[in-house]
């Protein structure tokens, strides 16, 4: 999300060095969300987000505008709709212009109602700078009069730098809320199906934010292990929230399969993949609820908030369990999961992750599948996620010096390779990765 | 078609019957202890002077031979030796299982699982699906039919008449697809049981069946065409499938709909490589009902309409409506039952024929592995192989379809699984349009 760079811009710097997540998870967050949309215009002038060079000064890099327009997808997202995939989803649809389509439009642009876009606004600006930081009405005065950064928020500027928030606004899309999921009807009409990750997915957005010191000053240091933590605890309270919804309750044969792992049906026929798996209790010919994160989140809580850990993994297998006796006992075991989720991201959000943390996480992640645990290609591709998160945390704190990380980026090598295709996926293959992995990884 | 007057059709037993359900009419010699309609073995019928001749037993009205094609080519004898198998073993440890001879479930199609009290001395269950699985327990007709008796003697005293299309499908399918109390749902496919896929008119002739349609055979049991037994078959299978839909224990319970109820692809196909139905929506497996629609389009117009429409309409329900799934799958159900008695009934002509083949024909090009393609190809089996013994065509014409029938049979044969291939079929089938009778 470009989101962190408009807030950092004319702030002033929050109280101390005070760990920035801790300061975050004390802010309410803001209850304004009607204000007007201003337009992508108002924010990249060159004197303001549209810069090449920084004006001495001033607290951020003032190239967000740049980096939006010229790297990140998001400035494409409107115009991808009238692209031939696109096309192909909405014909099979049978929807006429994908452009026009409010069910494509609630994520490919920043569809607010008529009467709160301003006089500049274009939906053609596909997820611009206000999708992520807030209709700008409000706050674009405080914000360009140098106020701080809590007056901003103040205002209404969505506070992206906090993990949890910044995850609840990315997973409006990239998961979905009760107003609009990438269902199956969607994945099967061809839309692509993208596994998120809070932390993998800012860095490669790319961001538009760089934490220098005027950065942390303002918004304390941020801290890849947590946004990555926080972003999983999220992600599982919003995939059990739509599991809870009613409208993806199963009707006779018709179940919502996007909240199924997706290799649990297509895999080739003739490959006799069926093992027992002690990770879900499901016997052959079930199919199983994408769980991936959960299997994160249990990961990291049982480092963090062991107790909890232990409630996640129960709720976690009784959840399995529940899909196949009846739906009541799937919304018991939903609702728990949720809960237990929830009660997670105050706790992860608080949490200082440090050197022994990384190196324990790293541990935790490649433990499992080296070991023997069940793996499928949703659970390799959230462990390459995750290692990612931690390497890059690493690096950012200062836990490693250059050779260590060097090591470290040499290791991590042939993970990629292991999960790049979905339907060539080995999990031999993966858990070699990672025995090669722990094998060559420098000690901190 | 031959002149030859058809025999009268006994009706069907009940499906799964395995005792027939009249009493004999002259009390037969049972082993003492032994229940009416016992099952005696195999070794009853194995003799050289009786089933189990390398030629033809003077005077004999069959071939005589009947158990070495059993014994040596036919699969149903390897039967029960398969559950001892690495693969089923594996099998049955996916399931919980700790093997798998020792499990009614895999026993009662791989082998003549009656009850033991109607099981003779000589009866063996390692002799898999033997005699009289199929041809129904000997120990009430093995006198009459020993002693010469006409053919509708041995009926009345119970043997099973499975040269009648109707009542063979209702035996083939109570294994090869079920009945309500067998079934290969989906847990057996992913513990790695095989898919079954089951054409009767194919599956009767790469068994390889072991009797020969002759002048004898057709005097004493009537000729019936290929495409008859495919149409009976077809109907028949699609009248099972819709069974397994209005079954309770195929209910869909908690989130799991039984997938075997599913065209196996609509999940089974790699990202971007399929098309029909509804995007993102289970598809239900309507090989049966295309065929039997082919069928009907030619010999009973008006239901071939009705089966559209409820088929259309079940596959809409599948889209949140269980409910009206199962009344449309009533519908369908009863359209299929009076459909394979027209079949049965039906004087299949040459012309007919070639208008199914046609109709076949035009629902060809489905990806390869589908259970639509694999229907194709096998009625368009059955079409060519009633066409080549219909006296109607040329000898070149007879002989290029011989050829292609006989590629298909190897396929099938050479691997358990294979797919058939309709293009061999398609082409020599298409080389006969616009050609005259002869």
């Amino acid at each position: 999300m470009r989101g962190r760079v408009w807030g950092r811009i004319f702030g002033i710097a929050l109280a101390g060095g005070l760990a920035f997540a801790a300061t975050a998870s004390a802010q309410t967050p803001p209850a304004a969300p009607e204000a007007t949309h201003l337009g992508v215009q108002n924010c990249s002038g060159d004197n303001c987000h549209g810069r090449v060079g920084r004006i001495v000064g001033v607290r951020v890099q003032q190239n967000e505008y740049l980096i939006w327009s010229r790297k990140d997808r998001h400035s494409q997202a409107y115009a991808a709709l009238k692209g031939p995939r696109a096309q192909r989803i909405a014909k099979n649809l049978g929807i006429a212009d994908p452009q026009q389509a409010p069910l494509c439009l609630g994520c490919h642009t920043d569809n607010v109602p008529a009467d709160r876009r301003g006089p500049q606004f274009s939906v053609t600006d596909g997820i611009g700078c206000e999708v992520c930081h807030g209709g700008a009405a409000n706050w674009l005065g405080t914000h360009m009069a140098g106020a701080d950064h809590a007056a901003n928020i103040a205002a209404g500027m969505y506070p992206t730098e906090r993990p949890e928030m910044r995850a609840e606004k990315c997973l409006n899309c990239h998961l979905g809320n009760s107003e609009r999921a990438i269902t199956h009807r969607l994945t099967g009409a061809g839309h692509p199906h993208i596994p998120f990750e809070l932390d993998v997915f800012t860095t490669i957005q790319p961001a538009h934010f760089v934490a220098d010191a005027a950065y942390i000053k303002r918004k304390g240091q941020p801290n890849d292990m947590q946004v990555w933590a926080v972003g999983q605890a999220e992600e599982v309270k919003r995939r059990m929230e739509l599991l809870l919804d009613p409208k993806n309750a199963p009707k006779g044969l018709d179940i919502e399969l996007s909240l199924f792992d997706c290799q649990s049906c297509h895999h080739a026929r003739t490959d006799l993949q069926w093992q027992a798996r002690a990770g879900t209790g499901l016997p052959p010919g079930r199919i199983k609820l994408y769980d991936a994160t959960i299997v994160m989140l249990n990961t990291i809580a049982a480092r963090v908030a062991p107790d909890a850990a232990k409630t996640l993994h129960d709720h976690m297998l009784a959840l399995h369990k529940a899909t196949g006796e009846s739906w009541e006992a799937v919304q018991r075991e939903a609702t728990a999961v949720r809960d237990a989720a929830a009660a997670l991201v105050p706790v992860l959000a608080k949490h200082q992750f440090d050197k022994a943390d990384a190196q324990a996480l790293i541990d935790a992640v490649i433990s499992g599948p080296v070991a023997g645990d069940d793996l499928d290609y949703s659970g390799a591709q959230q462990r390459v996620n995750a290692l990612e998160a931690i390497v890059a945390a690493i690096r950012a704190l200062g836990f490693a010096d250059d050779k260590q990380l060097a090591g470290l980026e040499s290791a991590r090598s042939g993970l990629y390779a292991a999960v790049a295709d979905d339907q060539k996926f080995q999990p031999q293959a993966f858990t070699d990765a990672l025995k090669a992995f722990k094998a060559k990884m420098p000690p901190l | 078609m031959s002149p030859v007057p058809r025999a009268p059709a006994p009706a069907a037993p009940a499906p799964a019957a395995r005792a027939p359900a009249a009493a004999s009419p002259t009390p037969p010699a049972t082993p003492a202890g032994l229940k009416a309609g016992g099952h005696l073995g195999v070794v009853s019928c194995s003799a050289s002077n009786c089933h189990g001749d390398v030629n033809r037993p003077r005077g004999s009205s069959v071939a005589g031979n009947e158990y070495l094609i059993w014994s040596k080519a036919d699969k149903h004898h390897n039967s029960y030796a398969v559950l001892t198998s690495a693969p089923a073993l594996r099998i049955a440890k996916a399931l919980g299982l700790p093997d798998a001879v020792s499990q009614k479930r895999c026993l009662d199609c791989h082998t003549d699982n009656v009850a033991a009290d109607a099981r003779g001395p000589q009866f063996h269950i390692e002799d898999g699906v033997g005699c009289e699985a199929c041809h129904g327990g000997a120990s009430s007709w093995l006198g009459t039919h020993i002693s010469g008796q006409p053919r509708k003697v041995n009926l009345a005293n119970g043997m099973y008449p499975t040269d009648q299309p109707i009542a063979r499908a209702e035996k083939c399918l109570d294994c090869h697809v079920g009945n309500g109390e067998r079934f290969v749902d989906h847990r057996f496919y992913s513990a790695g049981h095989p898919r079954l896929g089951f054409e009767l008119d194919t599956f009767s002739a790469i068994q390889p069946a072991h009797f020969t349609v002759d002048e004898r055979y057709i005097q004493r049991k009537g000729n019936i065409t290929d495409v008859q037994v495919w149409a009976v078959g077809q109907a028949a299978a699609l009248q099972r499938r819709m069974d397994a839909f209005i079954d309770p224990k195929h209910a869909p319970r908690g989130m799991w709909p039984e997938f075997a109820l599913l065209d196996c692809q609509t999940c089974h196909h790699q990202f971007g490589t399929i098309a029909g139905g509804s995007p993102g929506k289970f598809k239900l497996d309507d090989a049966n009902a295309l065929m039997v629609r082919v069928a009907a389009a030619r010999i009973a117009p008006e239901s071939a309409q009705a089966l559209d429409q409820h088929i259309a309409a079940m596959q809409r329900a599948t889209i949140g409506n269980w409910a009206g799934v199962q009344r449309e799958a009533a519908a369908v159900r009863d359209i299929a039952d009076k459909l394979k008695q027209t079949f049965a009934d039906h004087n299949f002509t040459s012309e007919d024929m070639r208008a199914i083949g046609g109709g076949l024909i035009a629902l060809s090009g489905g990806g390869i592995g589908s259970s639509r393609n694999d229907q194709v190809a096998m009625g368009l089996r059955a079409v060519a192989a009633s066409l080549r013994t219909s006296g109607d065509l040329a000898p070149p014409q007879s002989e290029a379809l011989d050829r292609a029938v006989k590629g298909v049979d190897a396929t099938l044969t050479a691997v358990s699984g294979a797919h058939a291939n309709a293009s061999a079929l398609i082409a020599a089938l298409k080389n006969l349009q616009g050609t005259t009778r002869r």
